[in-house]
C-alpha cells in the first residue's frame, strides 16, 4: 500500500470485485429480471386471463371470499390487482393466543368470479425477485449476505471511479477488436455511462435493509424498544385491539373510495382488516407504491370497520422518511411505465455486464502471464470455473426454470418446488461441466446450450400452450409476446457469443494477443 | 497483484489487519456515527434515527477507503479507532445530557 | 421523452467532438481552442436544456428520473455507434437537432 492512493484503490477495487463478483452478478441478473416479474409470472401461468381492473368489484369479491373462508381470522389482507399484475391476492392470519404469531395463509382469486384461481402453481417472477435479496437462504442470512454484497459493491464502485484516471477523457472511448483493451473499454463504458443508476441501485439496496444491518441508532435512541421505533414511523400499524364483542363488518368498497378521495384519485395497493369479526375492527387502506417515485410506506387511511368512521389519515412524510422513501421507490421502480421499465431493465443489464466484464478482465490479465508457461495455477483455474458457472451457468439455469414451467404437468402438486429445484440442479450441473471441460470448450458449449434453450422458448410455448406468439400478438397480450421475443433475442445473442468464441479459438493466437478474444456475456 | 512465487508473511498479515480494521472497525465507526447523528440532529427522534442510518454507509465507505489508502496497518487502526472514540464520547455526552 | 432524448444525444455528441481524439476520428482534424470551447459550452447547454421537456411532461420527481434514464441511454447509444458507425452517429445528432423543434411543438 505504499504505492500511492490510486494504486491502493485499484488493488481494493480488483479484489473486492473478484471475491464478491460472482455473487453480485447473480444478484444483478436476477434483480434485473425482477423488473418484469409480473410479466414473467404471467407467462408462467398462461391460464390466468388478463381482465380489466375494477377495484370495487375486486374488493367486494375478496371480502365475500374472506367472510366465507376466514371469518374468525385475526387479520385479513387484500392485495388488489393492477395493470401489470392481474392477480387478486387474499391472505389471512389465524387467530391464536395472545403473544404468539398465527399462521399466514395466502390465496390467489379470480377478480371476476371470486373463486380461487385455477392455475398451475408456480413462483413465477417472484422467484427471481426473492432470490436477488434472499439468495435462497434461510431468514435472515440471505438478506445479510446480499446487503454485505451491496456494501462491497459500493466500495467497488467508488474505488473504480477513483482508479479510472481518464474518466472524462475516455468517457466516449470504446475500441472493439483489441483484446484485453476492448474488454476494459467495455467495462468502463457500461460502468461510467450508467453510473447514476449503479450508484442509486447500490446505495438504495443498503437503505432498504438498513434497519436490519445498522440498528445501533434505533437501539440507542429507543433503549432497545424497536417496536416503539416502528410504531412512531408507521402509526398506521398501531391498531386498536379487539374488544371481544362480535360486530358486523361494513362493505369495504365504499371505504376504499373514501380513501382514494383523500389521495386525489391515487390508487389503492392493499387493504388490511384487523379483527374483522369484532366490533372494534379496523380497516387500513394503503396507497399503491406505483403512484409516486418517492415511496411513502405509511400512506394509509384508517377506518373503523363497523361504523365506517374515519380514524386516521397518515401525515405527510418528513424529509428523512422521504429520502428513505426515494431510495426505496427508485430501487423498486414500481412507478415506472412500460418505456421507463425497459430502460431500468437495460440499465440493470449494463450493471450485470459491468460485473461480468470485470470478472473476465481479472482472469484475462493473469492468464496472459501464464500463457507462456502453459500451466495454470490452481487459483486461476478456480476463478475460471467460477466465472463460467456464475455467468453462462446462471443463464442456463434461468432457461431451465422456464422450461420446467412448461414441461412439468400443471396439476402436479409440488411443481412450484420442482421448478426451483430444476433451476439449482441445472446450475450445479453447469458448475460440474465447467470443472470437467477445458475453458474455451466449456464456454462454447455452455453458451451454445443457453442459446438453444432460450431460442426454443417460443417454440416450447407454442407446443405446450395455446398462448403462442401468433395468438399473443393478435390479442395484444404484450407481456406474453414480449417474454417469448425477449427469450428469442437473448438466445440469438448467446448464439452470437458462442459463435464468436468458436471462431476466435480456431485462429492461432499470436504472442501479443496472447489470449484470443473471448467474447462472452452481456457486453455489447 | 503480482503473482510472485509467494508473498511475504508480513505483507499478508498487513493486509489481514487492514481488512479487519476496515470491515469490523468500519462497521463500529458507522454505527457510532449513526448513533451520534441520531442523538445530536435537531429532528424528531424517529427522523433523527432514520437520518443516522441513511448516512452511516458513507462513514463505512470512508473508513474502508482509509484503511487501504494509508501507509501502514497500524495507521489504519489508528485512523478508525480515534474517530470511534471521539464519536463515542459525543454520543455518550448527548445520552447523559438527555437523561435528567 | 423523445425531445429530451434528441437533446441529450446531441449534447453528448458535441461534448464528444470537443475531445481531441474523437474530433480527429470523426472530423479528421484537430479542433481549434475556440471550437473546442464552443462545442463544450454547446454540449453542456444541450444537456441542461434537455431537463426541461422531461420535467415539463411528468413533473419534477418522475421527470428527473426520466431525464436520468434518457441521459444514460443516449450516452450508451453514442458510445456503441462511435466505433462501428461513426458517420451515422454524427448524422443522428444533426437530424435530432433539426427535428427537435418539431418534437417540441408536437409534445408541448
Amino acid at each position: 500500500m505504499k504505492e500511492g492512493f490510486r494504486q491502493a484503490m485499484a488493488w481494493l477495487h480488483t479484489w473486492a470485485g473478484l471475491i464478491f463478483g460472482w455473487l453480485l452478478f447473480a444478484i444483478f441478473l436476477t434483480g434485473t429480471l425482477s423488473y418484469f416479474k409480473g410479466e414473467i409470472t404471467h407467462w408462467m401461468q398462461p391460464e390466468v386471463p388478463a381482465h380489466a381492473v375494477d377495484d370495487a368489484r375486486s374488493v367486494a369479491v375478496a371480502q365475500r371470499y374472506l367472510e366465507q373462508h376466514a371469518p374468525t381470522a385475526a387479520r385479513w389482507f387484500i392485495g388488489l390487482p393492477d395493470s401489470r399484475d392481474p392477480g387478486l391476492s387474499v391472505m389471512w392470519q389465524d387467530k391464536i393466543d395472545p403473544g404468539r404469531r398465527g399462521n399466514f395463509i395466502e390465496k390467489m382469486l379470480d377478480p371476476v368470479s371470486g373463486e380461487q384461481l385455477q392455475a398451475r402453481e408456480t413462483m413465477g417472477g417472484e422467484f427471481f425477485y426473492r432470490f436477488h435479496f434472499q439468495l435462497q437462504m434461510p431468514h435472515p442470512w440471505g438478506r445479510w449476505l446480499s446487503t454485505i454484497a451491496a456494501m462491497v459493491m459500493f466500495v467497488a464502485l467508488i474505488t473504480g471511479i477513483i482508479t479510472h484516471k481518464k474518466i472524462f477523457k475516455d468517457f466516449f472511448t470504446f475500441r472493439p477488436r483489441k483484446g484485453q483493451r476492448s474488454w476494459l473499454d467495455g467495462h468502463n463504458a457500461v460502468g461510467v455511462l450508467v453510473l447514476p443508476f449503479h450508484l442509486m441501485i447500490t446505495y438504495s439496496s443498503l437503505v432498504i435493509f438498513m434497519t436490519m444491518v445498522m440498528p445501533a441508532s434505533i437501539i440507542a435512541s429507543y433503549d432497545g424498544d424497536t417496536r416503539a421505533f416502528f410504531n412512531e414511523l408507521f402509526p398506521a400499524t398501531d391498531n386498536a385491539p379487539a374488544l371481544g364483542q362480535p360486530g358486523k363488518l361494513l362493505p369495504l368498497a365504499p371505504l376504499v373510495e373514501q380513501a382514494r378521495a383523500q389521495w386525489d384519485g391515487g390508487h389503492v395497493g392493499r387493504l388490511a382488516v384487523n379483527n374483522p369479526g369484532d366490533v372494534n375492527a379496523s380497516v387500513n387502506v394503503s396507497r399503491a407504491g406505483s403512484d409516486r417515485v418517492v415511496h411513502d410506506f405509511g400512506s394509509t387511511v384508517s377506518f373503523n370497520g363497523n361504523t365506517g368512521q374515519l380514524l386516521r389519515v397518515s401525515a405527510e412524510q418528513s424529509l428523512p422518511m422521504a429520502i428513505g422513501g426515494s431510495f426505496y421507490g427508485l430501487h423498486m421502480g414500481h412507478f415506472a411505465g412500460p418505456l421507463l421499465r425497459w430502460l431500468y431493465f437495460i440499465c440493470g443489464l449494463a450493471g450485470t455486464a459491468m460485473i461480468g466484464t470485470g470478472l473476465v478482465i481479472w482472469l484475462g490479465k493473469r492468464q496472459l502471464k501464464h500463457a507462456k508457461t502453459g500451466v495454470m495455477p490452481f487459483e486461476l483455474r478456480l476463478v475460471e470455473v467460477l466465472n463460467l458457472a456464475s455467468m453462462s451457468g446462471l443463464l442456463i439455469a434461468i432457461a431451465v426454470f422456464f422450461w420446467a414451467n412448461r414441461l412439468l404437468p400443471a396439476t402436479f402438486a409440488e411443481r412450484s418446488d420442482w421448478e426451483v429445484q430444476s433451476f439449482f440442479i441445472a446450475w450445479g450441473l453447469t458448475l460440474l461441466h465447467a470443472m470437467l471441460r477445458r475453458c474455451r470448450r466449456a464456454w462454447i458449449e455452455q453458451l451454445g446450450l443457453g442459446a438453444v434453450l432460450f431460442m426454443a422458448v417460443p417454440l416450447l410455448n407454442a407446443l405446450t400452450t395455446s398462448e403462442h406468439l401468433g395468438v399473443s400478438l393478435a390479442k395484444g397480450d404484450w407481456a406474453m409476446a414480449g417474454f417469448d421475443l425477449t427469450c428469442l433475442g437473448s438466445g440469438l445473442f448467446l448464439a452470437w457469443a458462442a459463435w464468436k468464441m468458436q471462431h476466435r479459438s480456431a485462429v492461432q493466437p499470436r504472442a501479443e494477443r496472447a489470449r484470443p478474444l473471448t467474447l462472452k456475456g452481456e457486453v455489447h | 497483484m503480482k503473482s510472485k512465487a509467494s508473498l511475504p508473511l508480513s505483507y499478508r498479515l498487513g493486509v489481514t489487519s487492514r481488512l479487519l480494521a476496515a470491515v469490523v472497525g468500519g462497521y463500529v465507526l458507522a454505527s457510532l456515527a449513526s448513533v451520534c447523528l441520531s442523538f445530536w440532529l435537531p429532528l424528531s427522534r424517529a427522523d433523527a434515527v432514520v437520518s443516522g442510518m441513511l448516512s452511516s454507509f458513507v462513514f463505512y465507505l470512508l473508513a474502508v477507503i482509509w484503511c487501504f489508502a494509508c501507509r501502514s496497518a497500524a495507521r489504519a487502526w489508528f485512523g478508525v479507532l480515534v474517530p470511534c472514540a471521539i464519536l463515542a464520547t459525543l454520543a455518550g455526552l448527548a445520552y447523559w445530557m438527555g437523561r435528567p | 421523452m423523445l425531445l429530451a432524448l434528441l437533446l441529450c444525444y446531441a449534447g453528448f455528441v458535441a461534448l464528444c467532438l470537443s475531445l481531441d481524439r474523437h474530433h480527429g476520428e470523426l472530423l479528421h482534424s484537430k479542433p481549434s481552442p475556440r471550437r473546442r470551447l464552443g462545442l463544450r459550452v454547446g454540449g453542456w447547454l444541450l444537456l441542461a436544456l434537455s431537463i426541461w421537456p422531461a420535467v415539463h411532461m411528468a413533473g419534477w420527481s418522475r421527470g428527473l428520473v426520466d431525464w436520468c434514464a434518457v441521459l444514460m441511454l443516449s450516452g450508451l447509444l453514442l458510445v456503441l455507434l462511435l466505433p462501428y458507425r461513426p458517420r451515422l452517429a454524427l448524422i443522428l445528432a444533426g437530424v435530432g437537432l433539426l427535428a427537435s423543434p418539431v418534437a417540441a411543438f408536437a409534445t408541448l
